[in-house]
Formats: structure tokens, C-alpha cells, sequence
């Protein structure tokens, strides 16, 4: 995932592991921001729908 | 570990993620690869072998890193690589097109006096956007083995297997930074007696920049009375050099690379891509960066948000799908069927949770928001906002912030209570409690911009006092803070990422993430906020409560209407904002009252949530503090204002 403010990589453990780091507990069904390690910017992190559908998607296109 | 592999040589590849080192790592290994955790974390590691000219080779694919400085612990990982390992080789990989970026890492690596060989990988697409590259002279300037690469298509492998089996490090070529800087790095490097795998100018320099596992190494390695001395002079350099040692380090190895490509990279002069690096470089000026953002503000948010999404998809929505198709039937529905009175008012009452909640949440707030961050994710992937840091950067010094709070201020027109959780990535704790206190204050969130923007828009006049209203406040109030409260001014430098078209299927998928979120987010509590309001109502509370705030709100110069308004934004601010939108709607307010509600609403007491990470992440005296001093102030500055335009005619 490329971090939206920066531009760098952020690595998959950070996106794959979000619901295991420190939390604001704001979101309803676990954390769904991915804050980049480098500049802190909070990207969003598609919720579980959303990703179910781009993936179905993606199925499709390949 | 077999003989096999320890007679082997052995490989280690580096580099930023995504420049083909993964790839590389395939072309030289095949099938034989292994990956697993590098001990003690879970950060995996890629090795494989191989045969080059008939010697064994063991290859180690590291995670990606950006520096010698580690930040992330893939970073931390490669880097320890680097410092356990005896690599025969270590292969910079780096991507054609981002050279000047990249280049300071390899400068880095051959400071640290590893056996270096640079691989210029993605070559062709370099070239395609106009770059052609003297390489024999790059490898003359960095004295290392350069190979330019297209991994993918296996151009540049052969050679680089010929560079491996061949390879023995020369004397390693020294770049030099300022003389002040060279002095107190060869001071440190100096007091170095220990052994090291990194040069100890290496050593020296991640010392001074307080690397915590080089400190580590540095204990473990050093006797008692080197340490001791070493400490004390790398406290009094740090000391010295508190404000500006990583962007002096940063700044020293950008001009020696810059200066290095001078002549290595010639790039033709291509239409599209002389335009975005002119656009990039208008907008960091403050000259042309003032009323490009002015551009941005008008056409994004005032004619998109405002005027699309508050006005054209609210009518649409609001007012003639929920007014005339969806409100009559459930409204007549609940007036056969749910005879008893209290019933019928919890859920279609002035209050219910359907003529409140639902209808806020869905017809009102929703489109505004969702215009609003379609506008807020086209500017983020465009690489807008990393602009915007740069060209605040001098205001926001002058209030004791740097442009990196631009990314909580952002992230602020998208919700105050995460962007006050960003706040902790900012360097001091008075530039955390400036920021916390302006979000608090100055800084609408999207829902409220744009019913706000939505709501003034019929005035152009009226939405410019809003605007230099609130403008003049966060100035105002920013340099009083930075005045009062002690401290150094901040450093900011970052690294700014190409301009680039916005890619409409980010942009989607942001758009549609947050909205997601948001009215996952917003729906239970604008019902929650109903439930409360209406049990105000039949308890008689809630006429107690606008009875209590009124004279405050008369005095403002408000109708005892906008009231409400006000006790709905101690809920959420966006849901005060739309108490608002109905108000004017139903002709309450005249424009000049509309402007003053709003200047004074915005400014008004933050919401529930970002009360509660306030008091979480400054503490609750500080949060107390913020909200009295908030509330106060936006009282007073609605009364003020009210009195101004009363006095003037404006607005009339």
C-alpha cells in the first residue's frame, strides 16, 4: 500500500496488521485507518465489504 | 549451517520497496529459495542460492528501506542485516526514474565502506519519459560498480553476474559535507575505538543521529572510559546542533547527489512532463502556491462540495426523494400504526429517529461528505497536500508549528477527533498542543465545511467573512499560542513525491472507504443524539436546557431557534451543522444571522469524541483547559462579529 500523503511503500505487515496496533477505538468493528510509519498520515483501509468486492473484481479481471 | 554455504559468497540485495529487487532476487536464485522470519521478528527474509562463474552464491532478498536511518522494523531488519552479515556484495537496486531520490541511500552504503555494486534497474520506462544516462560517468563519481538494468526483460543480469564473480571493493570514494558538519563527525568517528562492520564515519554520523541500536552496538563495543567520553561529546554536538542535524545531513547528501547527476542524467524537455514539474514547483511558491490554493478552494470546494454536493445532491436527495417520495408514506404509516404518542414522536416526531437521525445522517450530511471526500482524494493522490506542507510552512513557523501539522490540519477537513490522534507524530509537545488546540478550534470538519460551505454559498460575501473570520483566528490565536508557550521552532523537511494524474480507481476506493467509515461511524450516534433529544422533549429537559442557552444565543444575535443548533453540536459538530441547514431553509435566519451562527458554531465546542482523544492524548487538565477557552472564544467572537455587522450594514 503507498501511503497518500508521502507516497512511500507501507509495509504489508502494517497494513495486514492494523487491527493489532494501537487504536483510537473510534471505528465500529476494529481499525480502519493505516497510519504510514514514515510520515503519519492516516490512510484509509478499505472495511471488510469493500475489500470482499475489490477482490472479487480483481478475481474477474484475471 | 552446511559447508556448502559458508564457502559460499554471499549476496545481500537492498533497496527502496518496489524497485525490482524482489524480481532480481528471482532472476538470480530460480526455484532454490527459503523465506523466513528474521529472528526475533516477523519481518520475512528471502534467501536463495545460486552459481555465478562457478562459485557458490547465497543470496539474502532484505525488506525494502529508504535509509541507513531505520524508521519501520523492515527498515530496522535490513539494516541488521547489513551489520551482522559479511556480504561478498551488496546490490543497491534502484529505480531509473526516482535516481535523485534514490542516490542517497547508495552515498550512505558506500560511507558505511560495504562492498557496494549499483544496479540502475527499470531503464527502459527511464528512458520512454525522456532520461538518458551517462552511467560509466556515475560509476567514476560514486568509485563503485554501476549496471544498468531492466530486471524484468533479464537486460543487464549477464553483466551483473560478470560484476559479482569479478568483484573486489576498491578503496571506497568520500563525499564530503560542510566543514562544520565534517569537523564534528570526525570528532566522534575518532573517539571510535571499538570494532565495527560500518566505516565509524558511518557509525559516527547514525551516533549523532541518535540511532538507537547503533547507541546499543556502541556500548557493547566500546570500553568504559571511551564511552563515557564518546557520550558526553555526542550530547554536547547533538545539544548544539538540536534543530537542525538530520535536515543538515539530509540537505549535505541531496547536493552531493544533485551535483553528481549533473552529468549523468540529461533529461529531454517532454510537454506533459516540463508542465508537471513547472505546476509542482508553482505550487511551493508562495506567489503562485497562494492562488493556486485559492483555485483549489474555490473550484473544489465552494463550486463541488458546496454547490454540487450541498446544494444540487442535497435538493436531490433531501428534498425531493425524502420530501416527496420516501417522508410521506413512513411519516402517514407511523401516524395509523403507532397510536401511542411518545411512540409516534420517538420515531417521526420533530426529534424521531427518522425525521432526525436518518434523515441528517442519509439525506442531508452524506452527500455533502461524500462530495467532500471525493475533492479530498483527488487532491491526496495527486500529491497536492505534501505541496500545501511546503508552502505553509513559513506561516505556520510563525505560529510555532512546521509544515509537517499540515498533515493533521488535512486530515482535520476530514475529522477533527483522528486528525487531534495524528497530532502525536509531531515533534515537540508544544507543537502537539498548538495543533490539538487549533484543530479543536479553527478547523471545521468535512461534514460541517460542507453543509457550512453549502449553507453560505447563496452569499459569496457572506462565505468570505467565514473564511477570513476563521483565517484571522488561526493566525491570531496560533502566534499567541506559539508566543505563550516556550520552546524551539520547528525543522521541517520532508521529501516531496512526483505530481502525478490522480488515478481514478485510488480515488474511488478512498472515496468509498471513507464514506463507508463515516456513516458507519455517524449513523448509531446521530440516533443515539435523536433518542436524547427526543427524550429531552417529553421530559420537558431539553426546553430547560435551550432555556439555560438562549440569552447566550440572543445575545449573539440569534432567534432562540438557532438554539438547538447548538445543543445538536455537542453532539457532533456536523450534526449542529445540519440543525443549521434546517433553520435556514425554514427562513429563520437572515444572512447576516446565517454568517454569524456559523462563524460561531464552527468555532464552538469540539464533539464529543474529539473531546475524549484530546483528554487521551494531551491529558485531561489540557483538554478542560481547550474547551472552555474554545467555548468562550467563540461566544465572544460571534457577539463581536454580530455587533460588526450590525453596526456596518454588511451583509444586510
Amino acid at each position: 500500500m503507498i501511503c497518500g500523503f508521502c507516497h512511500k511503500e507501507i509495509p504489508d505487515e502494517k497494513v495486514g496488521n492494523r487491527n493489532g496496533e494501537e487504536s483510537c477505538g473510534r471505528c465500529l468493528g476494529g481499525c480502519r485507518k493505516i497510519h504510514c510509519p514514515w510520515c503519519g498520515y492516516a490512510n484509509p483501509a478499505p472495511g471488510r465489504l469493500l475489500s470482499r468486492l475489490l477482490s472479487k473484481k480483481k478475481d474477474e479481471i484475471e | 549451517m552446511s559447508d556448502q554455504q559458508e564457502n559460499s559468497l554471499k549476496i545481500i540485495l537492498v533497496g527502496n520497496p518496489n524497485v525490482g529487487k524482489s524480481v532480481l532476487f528471482n532472476m538470480l536464485t530460480g526455484a532454490y529459495t527459503t523465506v523466513s522470519n528474521y529472528p526475533g521478528t516477523s519481518v520475512e527474509v528471502s534467501r536463495g542460492s545460486c552459481t555465478i562463474n562457478q562459485c557458490d552464491c547465497e543470496v539474502l532478498d532484505t525488506p525494502g528501506m529508504y535509509s541507513m536511518m531505520p524508521i519501520t522494523e523492515e527498515e530496522r531488519v535490513a539494516r541488521r542485516i547489513l551489520l551482522v552479515e559479511q556480504p561478498h556484495a551488496v546490490i543497491h537496486v534502484i529505480d531509473a526514474r526516482n535516481i535523485e531520490r534514490m542516490l542517497p541511500m547508495t552515498i550512505q552504503l558506500i560511507e558505511a565502506r560495504l562492498p557496494v555494486i549499483l544496479v540502475v534497474n527499470i531503464l527502459d520506462e527511464a528512458e520512454r519519459l525522456g532520461m538518458k544516462f551517462d552511467l560509466e560517468r556515475l560509476e567514476q563519481n560514486l568509485g563503485i560498480p554501476v549496471i544498468g538494468a531492466v530486471m524484468k526483460r533479464k537486460i543487464g543480469l549477464e553483466e551483473l553476474k560478470q560484476k559479482i564473480s569479478g568483484f573486489s571493493p576498491k578503496p571506497h570514494a568520500s563525499f564530503c559535507y560542510a566543514d562544520d558538519l565534517e569537523k564534528d563527525i570526525d570528532d566522534v568517528a575518532a573517539q571510535l575505538k571499538g570494532q565495527y562492520r560500518l566505516s565509524q564515519r558511518a557509525v559516527a554520523i547514525l551516533l549523532l543521529q541518535k540511532d538507537e541500536d547503533i547507541q546499543q552496538l556502541v556500548t557493547e563495543q566500546e570500553g568504559p572510559r571511551c564511552l563515557m567520553a564518546l557520550t558526553g561529546l555526542v550530547h554536547e554536538i547533538s545539544f548544539k546542533r538540536r534543530a537542525d542535524l538530520h535536515l543538515q545531513i539530509s540537505l549535505e547528501r541531496r547536493k552531493i547527489c544533485q551535483q553528481m547527476l549533473v552529468d549523468v542524467v540529461t533529461e529531454q524537455a517532454q510537454d506533459r512532463e516540463l508542465f508537471g514539474e513547472k505546476l509542482s514547483r508553482w505550487m511551493v511558491n508562495p506567489w503562485s502556491g497562494v492562488p493556486i490554493l485559492l483555485i483549489v478552494v474555490y473550484l473544489a470546494l465552494y463550486k463541488f462540495v458546496g454547490g454540487f454536493g450541498a446544494g444540487t445532491l442535497v435538493d436531490l436527495i433531501e428534498g425531493h426523494l425524502f420530501e416527496t417520495y420516501i417522508n410521506p408514506p413512513v411519516i402517514e404509516l407511523a401516524r395509523r400504526y403507532l397510536t401511542a404518542n411518545w411512540l409516534y414522536e420517538l420515531i417521526a416526531g420533530e426529534y424521531g429517529l427518522w425525521t432526525l437521525g436518518i434523515r441528517y445522517a442519509v439525506a442531508l450530511v452524506l452527500p455533502i461528505v461524500g462530495s467532500f471526500f471525493l475533492v479530498f482524494s483527488l487532491l491526496e493522490d495527486s500529491g497536492y497536500f505534501p505541496r500545501l506542507a511546503l508552502l505553509v510552512d513559513r506561516v505556520f513557523k510563525k505560529i510555532g508549528l512546521s509544515g509537517r501539522a499540515v498533515i493533521p490540519m488535512v486530515l482535520g477537513f476530514g475529522c477533527d477527533t483522528m486528525a487531534t490522534l495524528v497530532t502525536r507524530t509531531l515533534e515537540s509537545k508544544r507543537e502537539r498542543i498548538i495543533a490539538t488546540l487549533l484543530l479543536a478550534l479553527a478547523i471545521p470538519c468535512s461534514a460541517q465545511f460542507g453543509v457550512i460551505l453549502g449553507l453560505l454559498s447563496i452569499s459569496p460575501l457572506a462565505l468570505a467573512v467565514w473564511v477570513v473570520v476563521l483565517l484571522g483566528i488561526f493566525l491570531v490565536v496560533g502566534m499567541l499560542s506559539g508566543r505563550l508557550m516556550p520552546g524551539e521552532p520547528p525543522v521541517f523537511y520532508m521529501e516531496i513525491p512526483p505530481l502525478r494524474p490522480p488515478q481514478l480507481r485510488n480515488v474511488l476506493i478512498k472515496t468509498l472507504t471513507r464514506m463507508q467509515s463515516y456513516f458507519v461511524e455517524i449513523l448509531p450516534l446521530f440516533l443515539f443524539a435523536s433518542v436524547i433529544l427526543w427524550a429531552g422533549k417529553m421530559t420537558g429537559g431539553l426546553d430547560r436546557l435551550i432555556g439555560l442557552l438562549s440569552p447566550v444565543v440572543r445575545a449573539i444575535g440569534l432567534p432562540e431557534q438557532a438554539t438547538t443548533a447548538f445543543v445538536f453540536g455537542f453532539f457532533r459538530r456536523d450534526f449542529g451543522a445540519a440543525g443549521l441547514y434546517d433553520l435556514q431553509t425554514s427562513g429563520y435566519l437572515t444572512i447576516a444571522q446565517l454568517t454569524v451562527a456559523a462563524v460561531t458554531l464552527t468555532l464552538f465546542v469540539p464533539c464529543v469524541a474529539q473531546f475524549l482523544v484530546m483528554a487521551k492524548e494531551r491529558g485531561v487538565k489540557v483538554a478542560f483547559q481547550i474547551l472552555v477557552f474554545v467555548t468562550l472564544l467563540s461566544f465572544a467572537v460571534g457577539w463581536v462579529l454580530n455587533k460588526i455587522l450590525m453596526i456596518s450594514g454588511l451583509l444586510a
